[in-house]
């Protein structure tokens, strides 16, 4: 039982981070239509500027809590300025075109950004010494003491604080508003005024805002990342976005949830190196069923 | 004349709005019918519903064979045209634009070729049995590419043909599978009178000598009033009149769903 | 030039080098190494100016050149040179393709290594092959071909090594094997829409991997296979001393024993392969199901009104390139003598795919530029390892978005009524 409460207190924590992963690519799944391959190499680079500014920091002698702070602004200004640029880069040009085309230049930029960091800091692995320890034990008399880690509460409560504003966001800003327009209809929108350029970099910076912070938490919740890091965690977080329904923001998130929750419920009961099939497996099992995901919006096409 | 479709209490409701709403009526065989209505009226709803598109959600819609009648319900997606014989044409041309106007029409006959084909063992092994079935195919399109004034035309990719053209390869395409009932949504829209008048020769054409059941969505009035045979009126989901193309023109609930009435 | 455009130039540069600035401050410039058990930052500011230079000077110039466009037309107008000649030569250039590739390996200059590179390349083309008949020709987005790679490659090794059976034997039961687990996977997941099929067969990819990684009792796990059966020339072995009652292949034509002779052997193996799969594509996209496969890619939903059935004539493209797929397996598990899963990872997919996108959907000839293109650019930065990669993404996205529809996307009716009209 205890053990139990643990796999779920874990679960929620590598939920979180997936969810947050997540809504980035269902965001610009709904604005253009195309999964951002390299959304997952995004993520590794909030990880790495994360990395970089802690050690530079830590350095300095101040105090956790701003440095928290400081290091998540400053991963969320580096980051979106990639996710800015990639979309001007490698995306903008192909919106037309027929839908493998965005695709593949999305490979693309994926096998570019992830060789690139490769190169500018080295193959190997960069650990880190845990910043955030101590936490609040429970069940202390039973067999197994469950343990729920500060830091563990910290990401949990900072992606229930980012998805609050963000859903505020979204739903009662003019931002928002624009943004659900181009999903529906870009062609309209664009006619009735709306700065679709603007809107579509604006979607790719929240998501690439949202990833790097997802970046951080992991640096401080594995300590120890590579180059390698965004490939896995963005197949698993795409496949999030679509069981909880593309296009969907909350769905994202309960996408993530469930997905951080059977990776961890498999790898404590069934098999630990299996865990990563889990999420597959899941995924098309769910697509069977429900091809556009739990909460998707049916996709009626117009005959 | 014997009927070829009918329709019995067909209702098909999205969520809250009833888009069709107990709707009955008959088309017979060799004859045009034709649906019109205002926007929205529900037709291409009632296509859809006939097609295997949507599934609707009360009523029957019956097509009479030789052998007997068969319910539309029970076939869905590719077995409305494959086992039902109904084919259709869409609103929005949809044509296989890279292909040539030839391939076009060979791909509708593709389910006789597949078996002649041996299930593509025969065609890899270039035995003569498929090549000729697979001429008799091209013979077959080039019989209908005669008749709407493509033939010079076979090998053009379809998508490069001027509109008039492209619908009315749509429509020989659809013949292509020998249907017994053929389902034209709105074949009519964007053609200049003159077009519209080969059109009329077509449908004339069809119904005369491949003794198909055409059943037609339209708005334009030349080509309803011009060949129909029979007139289905609907509004709001309703069929509202229903009867001979002159009899549609003078009756007076038509005019009031589409004129309006003096308050 | 206008002052007002020179002004509009200097702000769009200075804004591109801010950009610049942040894009590779930190990832550049602040290097982290390993010193004990902690990292330490080592600066590394002279790259970055030099890079942000780079890409100021470079937005500079595209600002200067965007009135008169040159470059761009240059190329594209270069492009659709490619095809056009292409596409009236092509008997002829196929032709001459395959002498150049038949007498390849008796020209001066091709040592091991270039027998290396252009088996290499084959394999790839052969492969490339394979995935147009799913993606090119049918449009279905399969990002997991190297599973059937993978199965190809571990049910040859397997059967190899367990039944000791011959080249000609094992490869095609592989290659059913592989068709088989093209059917598997594809019935359920044929339905979906582009997008998430994509995503589900990379998660099959990954699957397999996982599974070949992890099941120790069959697969051995990272340590993989070995001790596959070489190859041999129809029964005779290509060893220095060859075993008991057997005799050698440079034994039996006279000749000194040189390994060479089996690497040219597998040349022409995979040659004979991959041009058994061209011919086989060729052939098929003038049948009734070749034809459906690129009427499905073009609309569907005008498919299924024709009668067409969707989910048989994809299954049908999804089995058989994976039959070839496995083939190409079988060829790679001979030609290495042994098989682990890291040669069967997500970049190889995604190399494949790159191949047949970027040569232009459906196009064989392309197929094989690509391959050539590709794999040629990543030969030549061997020595700068990881740069090439960055050169090898590089050239996807820039090819892309320079000529979305690959580079020679012509497509010539499969059976003509009129005949060659010249």
């Amino acid at each position: 039982m205890e053990y139990f409460i643990q796999q779920l207190v874990n679960g929620i924590t590598l939920g979180s981070i997936y969810g947050l992963i997540a809504i980035g690519y269902t965001m610009v799944y709904g604005i253009i239509g195309m999964i951002n391959f390299a959304h997952g190499d995004i993520f590794m680079i909030g990880a790495f500027v994360a990395l970089i500014s802690f050690i530079i920091f830590g350095l300095t002698g101040v105090a956790l809590p701003i440095i928290l702070l400081l290091v998540l602004l400053i991963a969320m200004l580096f980051t979106a300025c990639y996710g800015w640029t990639v979309e001007k880069l490698a995306y903008k040009p192909l919106r037309g075109s027929f839908r493998l085309a965005p695709l593949i230049s999305a490979l693309g930029m994926s096998i570019v950004l992830q060789n690139y960091v490769q190169v500018a800091q080295g193959a190997r692995v960069k650990p880190m010494q845990p910043l955030i320890s101590g936490g609040l034990e429970f069940f202390k008399n039973s067999e197994f003491v469950v343990t729920v880690s500060y830091l563990q509460i910290f990401i949990v409560v900072l992606t229930v604080i980012l998805m609050g504003i963000f859903t505020y966001l979204i739903t009662k800003t003019d931002l928002g508003r624009a943004q659900r327009a181009c999903e529906q209809d870009r062609t309209m929108t664009a006619l009735l005024g709306i700065n679709v350029d603007r809107t579509i970099s604006i979607t790719f910076i929240i998501g690439s805002s949202l990833a790097s912070v997802a970046g951080m938490m992991f640096v401080l919740y594995y300590g120890v990342i590579d180059f390698y890091i965004g490939f896995l965690a963005g197949i698993k977080a795409f496949t999030a976005a679509v069981l909880g329904g593309i296009g969907s923001l909350p769905g994202a998130m309960l996408g993530g949830l469930l997905i951080g929750l059977i990776e961890t419920f498999w790898a404590g009961y069934v098999s630990l190196e299996y865990k990563d099939v889990a999420a597959f497996s899941v995924l098309i099992v769910v697509l069977i069923f429900f091809p556009t995901g739990f909460l998707g919006k049916p996709d009626i096409e117009k005959v | 004349m014997s009927n070829l479709l009918s329709v019995e209490n067909l209702t098909m409701q999205f969520g809250g709005l009833t888009a069709i709403d107990n709707l009955s009526f008959d088309a017979k065989n060799n004859e045009i019918t034709s649906i019109i209505g205002p926007n929205g009226a529900g037709k291409t709803t009632v296509f859809n519903c006939l097609t295997g598109f949507y599934k609707p959600t009360n009523g029957q819609m019956f097509l009479h064979k030789d052998e007997g009648k068969i319910s539309l319900r029970k076939y869905t997606d590719f077995k409305i045209a494959h086992v039902a014989k109904v084919a259709r044409t869409f609103q929005n041309i949809r044509l296989f634009p890279a292909m040539s106007v030839l391939e076009n029409l060979l791909v509708a006959q593709h389910n006789e070729l597949m078996v002649a084909s041996g299930y593509s063992f025969f065609g890899l092994l270039n035995l003569k049995s498929y090549r000729d079935k697979e001429q008799l195919a091209i013979d077959k399109a080039r019989y209908w590419l005669d008749i709407i004034g493509l033939t010079n035309r076979a090998d053009d990719n379809s998508g490069d043909l001027p509109y008039g053209d492209q619908r009315k390869l749509e429509i020989v395409r659809a013949m292509c599978i020998e249907p017994k009932l053929l389902c034209l949504d709105e074949p009519a829209a964007g053609l200049n009178p003159k077009e519209s008048a080969e059109l009329n020769k077509l449908l004339k054409f069809i119904k005369k000598e491949k003794k198909t059941g055409i059943l037609l969505i339209e708005h334009d009035m030349s080509v309803v009033m011009g060949i129909s045979d029979h007139v289905v009126v609907l509004n709001y989901g309703k069929k509202i009149f229903e009867g001979t193309a002159d009899q549609t023109k003078n009756s007076k609930e038509v005019i009031e769903a589409y004129l309006g009435v003096d308050e | 030039m206008e002052k007002k455009d020179i002004i509009q130039s200097v702000k769009d540069s200075l804004f591109t080098g801010i950009i610049a600035l942040a894009l590779f401050g930190p990832i550049v410039g602040l290097r982290t190494a390993s010193k004990g058990e902690g990292l330490f930052i080592t600066p590394q500011w002279g790259i970055v100016f030099i890079l942000v230079g780079l890409c100021i000077f470079g937005r500079f110039l595209i600002n200067l050149n965007s009135a008169r466009k040159t470059e761009f037309t240059f190329l594209s107008k270069f492009t659709s040179k490619l095809s056009s000649v292409t596409e009236e030569k092509a008997k002829h250039l196929a032709i001459t393709a395959i002498l150049f590739a038949t007498v390849f390996p008796f020209l001066p200059f091709t040592d091991r290594y270039f027998m290396d590179v252009a088996i290499m390349i084959l394999t790839y083309i052969m492969l490339g092959w394979g995935l147009n008949i799913v993606v090119g020709l049918a449009g279905l987005l399969d990002l997991g071909y190297v599973a059937f790679y993978a199965v190809g490659a571990y049910s040859y090794a397997l059967i190899a090594t367990t039944f000791g059976w011959s080249f000609w034997i094992c490869l095609p039961l592989a290659g059913i094997f592989a068709a088989f687990f093209g059917i598997l996977l594809g019935f359920p997941v044929l339905r979906l829409r582009g997008d998430y099929l994509a995503i589900v067969t990379l998660g099959f990819g990954e699957i397999i991997r996982i599974v070949l990684i992890n099941w120790y009792e069959v697969t051995n796990g990272p340590d993989g296979i070995t001790g596959i059966p070489r190859p041999s020339f129809f029964g005779l072995p290509f060893k220095r001393s060859p075993d008991e009652g057997e005799v050698s292949f440079h034994t039996f034509f006279n000749l000194e024993y040189s390994t060479m002779h089996r690497i040219i052997f597998l040349y022409y193996l995979i040659l004979v392969l991959a041009l058994i799969t061209n011919y086989f594509t060729l052939k098929i996209r003038k049948l009734p199901v070749g034809r459906a496969w690129e009427a499905l890619r073009e609309d569907e939903i005008a498919c299924k009104s024709l009668g067409v059935n969707p989910t048989n004539t994809k299954l049908t493209a999804f089995a058989i390139g994976a039959m070839f797929g496995g083939f190409a397996g079988s060829f790679f598990a001979t030609r290495q003598a042994f098989v682990s899963p890291e040669s069967f990872t997500f970049i190889e997919s995604a190399i494949i795919v790159a191949i047949v996108v970027l040569g232009g959907m459906g196009s064989q000839t392309g197929v094989v530029l690509a391959s050539i293109f590709l794999i040629g650019i990543t030969e030549m930065f061997r020595d700068l390892e990881q740069y090439r990669m960055i050169a090898f993404g590089g050239a996807m996205v820039l090819i892309m978005v320079f000529k979305p529809k690959g580079i020679l996307a012509n497509r010539k009716p499969t059976i003509l009524m009129h005949g060659d009209k010249k």
